[in-house]
């Protein structure tokens, strides 16, 4: 058998350190989520991981991410609480300094913010945002969601399943 | 000769993995920049250039505008219909809400999905982007079972999953709101800039509560959203064949209700059934009674008046 060569050994390398480098951290992009022992949402919470946290994924499991956050911790978060972190590979051309994307002006909370909302309000006193309040305050507790699917043969407690 | 060329290739690599490096460094340290309010001009400039071109569309909307979008249309419904005031009931629902969308492809929105019921009559159910869901009295007595509400809840989570809403606002109006966020490089806006922004959102508000209220989605993402639901009801173990008796039912009163809610803002009930019924053949789903759920679905709706 013919014995690659140092170039296709490099090129290999090369492109095993730049996947390595793309695919493994993530940026939590909702208010706030839990690091789970478990891939469930019901399953005990080890952590809080808030907005703009990164975390580095370990394991992916169906839509779960097996990860380990900023103080070493690992446990599973959904993938739809967070978003891979991106490198600016295609800003290389323009300058180093062009980094403000999408994801930081996420995370800066531009565009529709709390300001805008405070200067809706002001305009439209008619419209009132109380009782959205009170609907965000209804929350259903991990014990309670659990219970309910137990009782009502849901999801994993299926027959069969 | 070949050895040489191997040393450049391998250089070049090590370069690249370096500018590949730096550059993740330089993004981790402009959101820092950014939070404690020390852009320097330049930054200032190139940050507004970058997001003027990389945001372009509704898909770029971010979880927070998103949930700010989501949270105003809810309080225009919520201005336009009464809440129907049982805790109980809400809290049901909120758990039968809650069972489907762990099922569904996107669980997790910028602070979760709420739902609740509307008292009025009129039979309709709404969903605002983020995860704010409605529900009406008069579709609630016309639902037989945990399974028939668990599809109906299963249809709303789908439009919230394929942002069907903010597909609704003007393509125009985005890019005026990214071309004035893009400007602002700080986190808070002068009052010139956030009058401008306040404008495009109240266009951005009511090019969503037209659809919602008064048009209704696109038939095309109403049966994209019977389609997920049919699965995301299956997998959540609610019958999925229970959206297509939510239908039926539906079909039966079209003929003697006014134009108005539900009947309205939906295309005819007889073209989603037909559809509808192929997701559900094609799942190969076996129906499973449990008497738990409908124990606990009528003692939920049992106060309805």
């Amino acid at each position: 058998m013919k014995k690659p060569s140092l170039l296709t050994v490099f090129l290999i390398m090369f492109f095993l350190l730049v996947t390595l480098l793309i695919a493994k951290s993530f940026i939590v992009k909702i208010k706030m989520t839990h690091l789970r022992t478990e891939p469930q949402f019901y399953a005990r919470s080890l952590a809080v991981l808030k907005n703009g946290e990164n975390v580095e994924q370990i394991e992916i499991q169906g839509g779960w991410i097996k990860v380990k956050n900023s103080q070493g911790l690992a446990g599973w978060i959904h993938s739809s609480a967070v978003k891979p972190k991106k490198i600016a590979l295609l800003q290389l051309a323009d300058s180093l300094k062009t980094k403000a994307n999408a994801d930081e002006v996420a995370l800066a909370g531009k565009g529709f913010n709390k300001q805008v909302e405070g200067e809706y309000k002001a305009r439209n006193p008619n419209v009132s945002f109380a009782m959205v309040d009170k609907m965000l305050r209804i929350e259903v507790s991990s014990s309670d969601i659990k219970s309910f699917l137990k009782k009502g043969r849901l999801g994993e407690f299926r027959r069969g399943e | 000769m070949k050895n040489k060329k191997a040393m450049i290739l391998l250089l070049c690599c090590l370069f690249f993995i370096l500018m590949i490096l730096n550059c993740s460094v330089m993004e981790e340290s402009a959101g820092i920049f950014e939070k404690v309010s020390k852009v320097v001009t330049s930054d200032k400039e190139t940050a507004s250039k970058t997001t003027k071109a990389v945001r372009s569309s509704f898909g770029d909307i971010s979880e927070e505008e998103e949930y700010y979008i989501g949270r105003a249309v809810a309080a225009i419904i919520l201005s336009r219909y009464p809440v129907y005031k049982d805790d109980d009931l809400n809290h049901y629902i909120n758990r039968v809400g809650k069972a489907v969308v762990f099922h569904s492809d996107r669980p997790e929105t910028y602070a979760g999905y709420h739902f609740l019921v509307l008292d009025t009559e009129e039979v309709n159910v709404l969903s605002s982007p983020s995860g704010f869901i409605f529900i009406s009295k008069g579709l609630l007595k016309r639902c037989e079972d945990e399974d028939m509400l668990g599809c109906i809840l299963a249809h709303e989570v789908s439009h919230v999953q394929e942002k069907h809403g903010l597909q609704a606002i003007k393509n125009s109006r985005l890019v005026d709101a990214f071309a004035l966020i893009g400007e602002q490089a700080m986190k808070k806006y002068g009052p010139e800039k956030l009058a401008k922004l306040t404008d495009v959102f109240e266009g951005a508000l009511s090019d969503i509560a037209e659809k919602l209220i008064e048009r209704g989605y696109d038939r095309k993402y109403e049966y994209e959203a019977d389609r997920l639901s049919v699965k995301i009801a299956a997998q959540t173990g609610y019958d999925p064949n229970s959206l297509i008796g939510f239908l039926e039912t539906m079909k039966q009163e079209s003929s003697q209700k006014g134009p108005k809610g539900w009947y309205k803002t939906h295309p005819s009930a007889e073209n989603r059934i037909r559809r509808a019924q192929k997701e559900v053949t094609s799942l190969n789903y076996h129906s499973e009674k449990v008497p738990v759920r409908s124990i606990r679905f009528n003692k939920a709706v049992q106060g309805l008046h």
